[in-house]
């Protein structure tokens, strides 16, 4: 199948758990996304995005003023920002809208841009590339299945899909209304199916993983509770893998199953993948290129099943 | 100088009445709501012949109301009053706390006599709401009730300048020079008065319509009652029991249905539509659809020349058809044929044939055999033009699609249901034969959940932002019932409040609080399913207990909103009538006349208006009826008379008004040898589209005349008259 020419480009904004602990999302992104007909350039100097639940439970202020300097970056560019993780979007989307409506917010922020010779203009719009999937505009789930060579038949995986993409609602504006759904939504499972794969609907989906918020970091063990909780309801269906579209989610269910195994005793085995890494194996990038095994919990039972 | 007063012989006066006319097939009544009081008086006196200029001097009498702390509180009434004397052809200028009032109508009485005025201005509150009292205070006074005009200072000027005084009075000065120079110019006018049909319409046939339409045959009123499904009843019909007294409501609404079905002034239209309004209070020409049944009455038999023929409700067709359907009467828990009647109790007892569904085998009409011959399959819609007096809509409500609020998995849980679909199933004479069971797998349930509010009182958007007002009373109801008829079930119902507002409704309360029900206060949050067992997990914040908790049922009943059923707006449109911002039919005042509606002649019964239960709908009901039934037994209404006039003498006969005008009302006619314009008084409403326009200036839009409007347009820019 042939490359499609890149009718997109965006500024690739990479967050901090996808380079430094699961790259395979960063190159999976990137490959799947070229072959979509989306261009995903570096967006160089980015820091922390900054991670809404640690930063914002501290200094709303600094949490404006780093993301504000991601924004500002891309906006040299001249290039809008597309990422992979629910919490960058928090920071990254969320800032920039605060910012466009809110003239005091802008100028307190521009003070402390200036020092660094940067202005925040509100030029730049901020998109997840899940929503790029999903809007048949950019691609869509018709595209996605005609670009796949290795459909994932028979694979049953079911979706997690975070809290910090569509909550809180009353903050949220998508270009696709369907994305506005928090109580049950089904995109993500299309998006699956036109993987070839199987998806499976499990209690309590929308739960959150346990990770965001600063819990993760200030409380391991209540964190541990909650994702254990989402086990066990995805253990009650049985599922061949999770995909997940926030790296942060991953990090928690799939090196938090190794900590559960420590400290409740009780062990899953059920690979993590993010949906980048999914749609790279359908389009048949090997799982070395996609850094499986770099995983925590192995991805092998299912590998085997799919390949 | 005065005008001189006109004799009349007066009947009683009659309760005060919206007389507004109601406008045609497809246009909204224009004007707003202002309800004039009027007397049915006898013959109609003639419009007086139109002249430009008033006889003689004008002398107008401004009179200042205070309205308490409402008008005085913004504006210094003092300055309004001085300025007011200054004001060409004001000959008398006086204030008083509440012009409204006996005495400060008195005072109104006393200056026209004292000062010879001629004209009466009274600034104060809003025409909508006193205009008639003051055209009254006026005619009592030995003038013309329309040499009287109101200024608003009040709802346009004090209430929204609270805080300006300076601007606050300037502008009512200038209200009442507007107002003073068009009372200069009045002229008398003399409603016209039309005869009422005496015939009335009631559009549904649920127990609000049923009892309207009772009441009216009892008047002594021909009623046509129209029902657009193949039976009367209602939701009514559908219910097992009713709060408080636990009476079976088919039981008590059957006898009810009967009286209908045999009553001598009802004419019962079933399996029919209202399709086209034109007319107005008085005369309305109604135009029914009357749908294609399939099956024949009697009596329309025997039109057909079947003697002895026609439908006995034997049933015989519904054994052999080969169509199988959801029954709606059911909710869709059990099958029907293509065709059908709802339920053994159905009146009229008249098969129905869903064409949609029914695929003219033809089986049924063999069944039903050469002697009775009741169907057609080509029976075709019939439309049938009826004329009325009056009309009452009674048409009653839908649940809101609770599918909606996704939290609660309606439609994805196979044991959610909402609480019409438990009535069916707990009714002794639903799909299970009253034998509550769970959707999933026909087990008789051990503890059920009730959600309370279930999309009511939601300002998500999602949700309704009102309160459904029965559903706390039916969801104590249901709670008995299943303490009742599954010993050991335990009821658990999550609440925000427990709304018992009505007669014995609170000791109701009492009575399943002490039968074992749990109450938990707390709106619920999320349903979520066991995959295996099917149970629903239930959580809510436990605002009592001051905790979130999860309880395991094995059914949840959503107690979901209600809205207005869904061709109510395509109805009320027809009638010209509004719908409120919370989507129920309008009614002409919330406190004082919830039956009426801003359209003369047509009310309001039931649900339609609002979320009610049984008794408030019959009450409601009655009223609707009793207000109805006041124009049909006067014999005539007054018309104002705001109509347009032709100058004969400058019309140039070119007939472009004719076209323009939204009602119909007006005509080209041969007089004298050439073609004038005529205006058909009783249908128009002087909205002032011909008056606006004619190149020629040869209409005349009385109580709005161009004279008029002048001299409110130069007293206002110019200071006075030019």
């Amino acid at each position: 199948m042939s490359e499609s020419e890149s009718n997109f480009k965006f500024a690739f904004y990479l967050g901090c758990i996808a380079p430094n602990r699961y790259p395979g999302c960063e190159s999976a992104a990137i490959k799947t996304c070229k072959k979509l007909g989306i261009e995903l350039l570096p967006l160089k100097g980015a820091s922390c995005c900054p991670a809404p639940g640690a930063f914002g439970s501290i200094d709303l202020n600094v949490w404006y003023a780093m993301a504000a300097r991601n924004l500002v970056l891309a906006e040299q560019m001249k290039m809008d920002i597309a990422l992979l993780c629910n919490g960058c979007y928090k920071s990254i989307w969320e800032v920039n809208h605060k910012l466009k409506h809110n003239q005091d917010l802008r100028d307190g922020v521009n003070e402390v841009l200036k020092e660094i010779d940067m202005e925040y203009k509100g030029t730049i719009n901020v998109y997840h590339i899940a929503e790029l999937l999903y809007n048949p505009k950019y691609v869509g789930p018709e595209k996605v299945r005609d670009s796949i060579t290795n459909p994932l038949t028979g694979a049953r995986i079911a979706v997690h899909y975070g809290c910090h993409l569509t909550k809180p609602h009353k903050d949220r504006e998508f270009e696709d209304e369907v994305m506005l759904n928090t109580e049950h939504p089904v995109w993500m499972e299309d998006l699956v199916a036109a993987l070839g794969a199987t998806p499976v609907e499990y209690r309590n989906k929308m739960q959150c993983c346990g990770a965001g918020g600063g819990v993760r970091g200030y409380d391991l063990v209540h964190s541990l509770d909650i994702t254990n909780e989402k086990l066990i309801n995805l253990k009650e269906v049985g599922v061949d893998a999770l995909t997940d579209i926030c790296p942060f989610c991953q990090l928690q269910f799939d090196r938090g199953q190794i900590e559960i195994q420590e400290k409740f005793g009780v062990s899953y085995n059920l690979p993590v993948l993010h949906y980048c890494e999914l749609l790279g194996l359908a389009q048949g990038m090997s799982p070395q290129e996609l850094g499986l095994d770099l995983h925590g919990i192995s991805c092998e039972p299912f590998l085997q099943k799919v390949l | 100088m005065m005008t001189e007063k006109k004799a009349t012989t007066k009947k009683a006066p009659s309760k005060k009445e919206d007389t507004k006319k109601v406008a045609p097939v497809k246009q909204e009544v224009k004007k707003a709501a202002a309800p004039a009081a009027t007397k049915a008086a006898p013959a109609a006196a003639p419009a007086k012949a139109v002249s430009t200029t008033p006889e003689g001097e004008s002398r107008i009498g401004v009179f200042i109301c205070h309205c308490g702390t409402n008008i005085a509180g913004s504006m210094d009434i003092e300055a309004v009053q001085e300025a007011s004397k200054k004001i060409p052809h004001v000959a008398y200028v006086d204030n008083y706390k509440y012009m409204c009032s006996m005495p400060g109508q008195t005072v109104i009485n006393k200056a026209v006599h004292e000062h010879k005025l001629t004209g009466v201005v009274v600034a104060a509150c809003t025409p909508r709401l006193h205009e008639p009292t003051f055209r009254t205070a006026t005619k009592d006074s030995g003038l013309n009730p329309f040499r009287f005009e109101m200024a608003n200072i009040r709802d346009q000027n004090s209430w929204v300048h609270m805080h300006d005084r300076e601007g606050s009075t300037d502008k009512a000065i200038d209200a009442i020079k507007i107002a003073v120079a068009k009372a200069a110019l009045l002229q008398d006018l003399h409603p016209k008065s039309v005869p009422v049909e005496k015939a009335a319409m009631v559009v549904g046939a649920g127990v609000a319509g049923m009892q309207a339409a009772l009441d009216l045959n009892a008047a002594g009123i021909k009623t046509y009652l129209i029902e657009s499904d193949m039976s009367i009843g209602g939701r009514m019909s559908q219910l097992d029991k009713t709060f408080p007294t636990l009476d079976c409501s088919q039981c008590i609404l059957t006898p009810k249905m009967v009286d209908v079905g045999r009553a001598e002034n009802i004419e019962l239209m079933t399996w029919s539509e209202v399709h086209e309004v034109e007319g107005y209070i008085g005369n309305f020409d109604v135009t029914i659809r009357k749908k294609a049944r399939g099956v024949m009455t009697p009596k329309e038999a025997e039109a057909k020349g079947i003697v002895g023929g026609g439908c006995n409700g034997c049933g015989d067709c519904e054994n052999v058809c080969p169509v199988v359907k959801p029954n709606e009467f059911e909710i869709g828990m059990k099958p029907r044929k293509a065709i059908y009647i709802n339920h053994p109790q159905v009146v009229p007892l008249i098969y129905t044939i869903d064409f949609n569904s029914c695929v003219k085998c033809g089986l049924c009409v063999t069944a039903c055999g050469p002697e009775k011959r009741a169907i057609d399959l080509e029976m075709k819609d019939e439309f049938i033009k009826v004329k009325v007096g009056t009309v009452i809509l009674a048409t009653g409500y839908d649940i809101f699609p609770i599918e909606n609020k996704q939290e609660w998995g309606y439609k994805r849980y196979e044991n959610v249901i909402t609480s019409l679909e438990f009535e069916r199933l707990i009714c002794a004479s639903g799909p299970t034969g009253g034998h509550l069971v769970r959707p999933s797998d026909g087990e008789t349930p051990k503890r059920v959940a009730f959600v309370l509010c279930a999309g009511s009182r939601d300002n998500t958007g999602i949700g309704k932002p009102y309160c459904s007002r029965f559903c706390c009373m039916y969801s104590l109801k249901h709670a008995h019932q299943i303490i009742e008829k599954i010993p050991g079930c335990v009821p658990y119902l999550f609440y925000m409040d427990i709304r018992s507002f009505g007669k014995m409704y609170e000791e109701f309360y009492y009575r399943i609080q002490d039968e074992g029900a749990k109450f938990i206060r707390g709106r619920v949050a999320n349903i979520l399913e066991d995959p295996k067992t099917k149970n629903l997990h239930v959580y809510t914040d436990d605002t009592l207990l001051n905790r979130p908790i999860d309880v395991e049922v094995d059914l949840v009943v959503l107690a979901a909103a209600i809205q207005p059923k869904a061709d109510t707006n395509r109805t009320r449109k027809l009638f010209g009538v509004s719908c409120s911002m919370d989507g129920w039919l309008l009614e002409a005042h919330p406190k004082l006349n919830p039956c009426g509606t801003t359209t003369a002649g047509v009310f309001l019964a039931g649900a339609c208006q609002g979320p009610k239960d049984i008794p408030d709908t019959v009450a409601s009901a009655e009223g609707a009826a009793s207000a109805a039934s006041i124009p049909i037994h006067m014999g005539a209404v007054e018309l104002e008379p705001y109509f347009a006039m032709c100058i004969e003498e400058k019309c140039a006969g070119c007939g472009m008004c004719v076209n323009l005008c939204p009602y119909s009302a007006l005509a080209l006619v041969e007089k004298n040898g050439r073609q004038v314009m005529q205006v058909t008084e009783a249908k128009c409403k002087g909205c002032g589209t011909c008056g606006g326009f004619c190149p020629g200036g040869a209409i005349w839009m009385q109580h709005f005349t161009t004279p008029q409007i002048c001299a409110q347009i130069d007293a206002f820019l110019l200071g006075g008259e030019q």
